[in-house]
């Protein structure tokens, strides 16, 4: 038992260096992308910084859901509660975008706490729809307090500060959009480092096991906690962004539709990687928007086709593509340790 | 052979000659609604009005073609709003946008219009605010509080003292609640009791015991059309208030002609008030109707966004031609205010300094038309309506 445990582990961890440069690479590629996107699409600014706050949202999401094991379909309250509390913020005079991430952070912080204090009390289905419920609470309690949040009208008139006092947020959106990116590499690598430590490790052995995880010593609900917090603040923050680059904040943002796209989102790219997250979100959203510009009207048919036939084709995600093309990498690994 | 070939080159030649020739002098309309999803029937409405002005009118103004882009917003989500306006505007290059449904979708696109140069005709959201964010937006639809303000003065012409309101619990209730309270007890009435529905209510018949409890004469109700409305009716039918006689005031979002079949007959006798209904009887809806239904497919579909973006059009089309096709959003904006033409639903104009449509709103009873279908028959004007939301500000 205890050498199979061993040998599982040595198989998951390859050595430190060829990690360090396949993140590196990868890490690289996102830069290189974004910044494709950028010259590929100057018209289209506004759809990928969008993308880039919903990407932020599905990473907090696999946090969860692909290194926990904790099913939601509430990620949304949290994306909200960042996005209510920088513009609740911008209203009343605060204007560096900076700053105005950082209220999105934690408020999504605090917002994630309130939220797996409670979603842990609970296992399988019925923490499932006690995440619905706290997005439905959380929806309403934007809808009633609508002097601070204008309610179903939404929160309009958020004037914001150039960033570094230079660079205004205009109606072409590069500022918005370079912002955004910058802000998601900062994000993806600190979570790299997060679920590569032993924290993550022990989060990805409580998915698998948490009885296991409990007979070892570790206790369960302050990690899983501690997880919720992190992907609170991530959530936060794409909420936050969101903000920041539409001036408005609506309902939609802590809504259940959100929470369930994202999650849709996951499983197209492939739980428990954070790779996955950012290809799922990319990959949607795109397509979504090219159907729909295409066919304005019966566009919602070709987005469930795709979905069906990912879900049929590829059980593992989108991510797990690249898994079949570099086959037998962890195997390798594994042999030579 | 070669004779079919050289045919084909010449023809196509032809087609690009007269497509740079036509594009060299383009000027694009995008329009943004709900084209799918769970208010697609709007969205269609939208489409049908747009459809129906430019087949009554022509695709071109003093010389320059009008194209129309649609963009679909399936529902309330002013994130995507913007990403779609800025699209419109930079990489399509509109001149003009038009269309919205909802009022954080509008709230979203008007920061974007000063710097687009573009100004923005709103075909349906219904807030009186939006019009304070940006001197480049238009309205050629209705606010709730231009609807309901007459209710209040009708039901004290019926001898009605007391009233109970009930509205769902979201924005435009609310606004409908404060604008019924307002004109309500300004006649001398007196609202005895505000309830506030939550959106997804499904049982009313709490509701309608406290109505029957607090001794009013009438139910001033609210509530998104669609399913809700119809468990609404249906509660105050069949809980018996309507046999005792209480009465039933409404805006007439709650009667509008797409949902009066499923309403069925229990809907018969319900009176609200708004700005359009597709009897009107002039010889301008006729022509518009009959457009309009070809457009949308099926006369029963019909409903009041068609209108508002029939007369969006109209303000589009009298813009375009006060700049010559030129980008030029303040002088387009600038050559609209006051102007007064009649709309399918009667005489009306812009306001020159709120920019919103100055209209007649009508009371309507629910009544079988010649033909055995249900209609909204127009019983009373109210000529020249201005916004009472913005009128106060």
């Amino acid at each position: 038992m205890q050498t199979l445990a061993q040998s599982e582990k040595l198989a998951a961890a390859p050595s430190l260096g060829s990690r360090f440069l396949r993140d590196a690479i990868g890490i690289a590629a996102i830069i290189v992308a974004g910044i494709a996107g950028y010259f590929l699409f100057p018209d289209n600014l506004a759809l990928l910084t969008r993308v880039i706050a919903v990407g932020l949202l599905v990473l907090s999401i696999d946090l969860i859901t692909g290194y926990c094991g904790v099913a939601t379909l509430g990620q949304a309250a949290l994306f909200g509660a960042g996005a209510y509390a920088a513009g609740i913020a911008c209203v009343n005079g605060v204007t560096e975008p900076l700053t105005l991430i950082l209220i999105g952070a934690i408020a999504g912080a605090a917002a994630g706490l309130l939220m797996g204090t409670i979603m842990l009390r609970a296992h399988g289905l019925a923490q499932l729809v006690l995440s619905i419920a706290i997005v439905q609470l959380f929806h309403e309690a934007a809808n009633k307090a609508s002097a601070y949040t204008g309610g179903s009208d939404g929160l309009a008139g958020l004037m914001l500060s150039p960033l570094f006092g230079m660079f205004e947020f205009d109606l072409w959106g590069q500022t918005a959009y370079l912002f955004g990116l910058a802000l998601l590499v900062v994000v993806f690598v600190v979570l790299k480092f997060v679920v590569a430590s032993p924290f993550g490790m022990l989060c990805r052995g409580i998915k698998e096991d948490p009885v296991r995880i409990g007979a070892m010593g570790a206790f369960v609900f302050p990690v899983l906690l501690k997880m919720f917090v992190i992907s609170g603040a991530v959530a936060g923050m794409g909420g936050a962004l969101a903000a920041i680059s539409t001036q408005v904040v609506g309902l939609d943002s802590v809504s259940f539709e959100l929470s369930a796209n994202a999650l849709v989102m996951l499983v197209l790219g492939g739980l428990g990687s954070l790779y996955g997250a950012l290809i799922g979100t990319v990959i949607f959203m795109g397509f979504e928007h090219v159907v729909s510009a295409i066919n304005p009207f019966h566009w919602m048919t070709m987005v469930g086709a795709l979905l069906i036939a990912v879900v049929l084709a590829l059980p593992g995600g989108l991510s797990s593509i690249a898994d079949a093309i570099l086959p037998s990498r962890g195997r390798t690994r594994g042999g030579k340790a | 052979m070669s004779s079919v070939k050289k045919l084909l080159c010449a023809a196509v030649g032809a087609l690009i000659a007269g497509s740079v020739s036509a594009s060299a002098d383009t000027v694009k309309v995008g329009i943004i609604g709900p084209f799918s999803g769970p208010f697609a029937l709007q969205g269609k409405n939208f489409q049908a009005g747009v459809e129906a002005y430019m087949a009554l009118n022509g695709k071109s103004v003093k010389g320059h073609d009008v194209e129309v882009i649609y963009r679909d917003l399936p529902a309330a989500n002013p994130a995507q709003s913007r990403a779609l306006a800025q699209e419109l505007i930079v990489k399509d290059k509109v001149q003009y946008l038009g269309g919205v449904y909802f009022t954080p979708d509008a709230l979203a696109i008007t920061p974007l219009l000063k710097q687009a140069n573009a100004p923005l005709v709103i075909f349906n959201a219904a807030t009186s605010a939006i019009m304070t964010q940006s001197p480049l937006v238009v309205r050629t639809s209705f606010t709730t509080a231009q609807t309901t303000t007459p209710l209040g003065k009708i039901a004290v012409d019926r001898g009605v003292k007391k009233v109970v309101t009930a509205v769902s619990d979201y924005g435009p209730g609310v606004d409908a609640e404060n604008a019924f309270k307002k004109a309500f007890e300004a006649a001398g009435g007196k609202v005895v009791e505000a309830i506030r529905m939550p959106l997804n209510t499904n049982d009313f018949s709490p509701i309608m015991q406290r109505v029957r409890d607090s001794g009013a004469e009438a139910v001033f109700a609210f509530l998104p059309s669609g399913p809700t409305t119809l468990g609404f009716v249906k509660a105050y039918n069949e809980t018996g208030l309507k046999q005792a006689g209480i009465k039933f005031f409404a805006p007439g979002d709650l009667t509008q002609e797409s949902d009066l079949p499923a309403l069925g007959d229990g809907a018969l006798g319900l009176l609200t008030t708004f700005h359009y209904a597709v009897s009107h009887d002039s010889p301008e809806n006729k022509r518009f109707v009959e457009a309009a239904t070809k457009a949308i497919g099926g006369a029963d579909q019909l409903s009041f966004p068609a209108v508002g973006a029939f007369d969006g059009m109209h303000v589009i089309y009298k813009m375009i031609e006060a700049t010559d096709g030129k980008q030029d959003a303040q002088k387009a904006v600038d050559a609209v205010k006051g102007l007064s033409w009649t709309s399918p639903r009667g005489p009306v104009s812009i306001d020159a300094d709120t920019r919103h449509i100055t209209e007649n709103i009508y009371l309507r009873e629910v009544v079988k038309g010649p033909d055995g279908k249900l209609i909204n028959k127009e019983i009373e004007t109210f000529a020249n309506q201005k916004d009472p939301g913005l009128a106060s500000q």
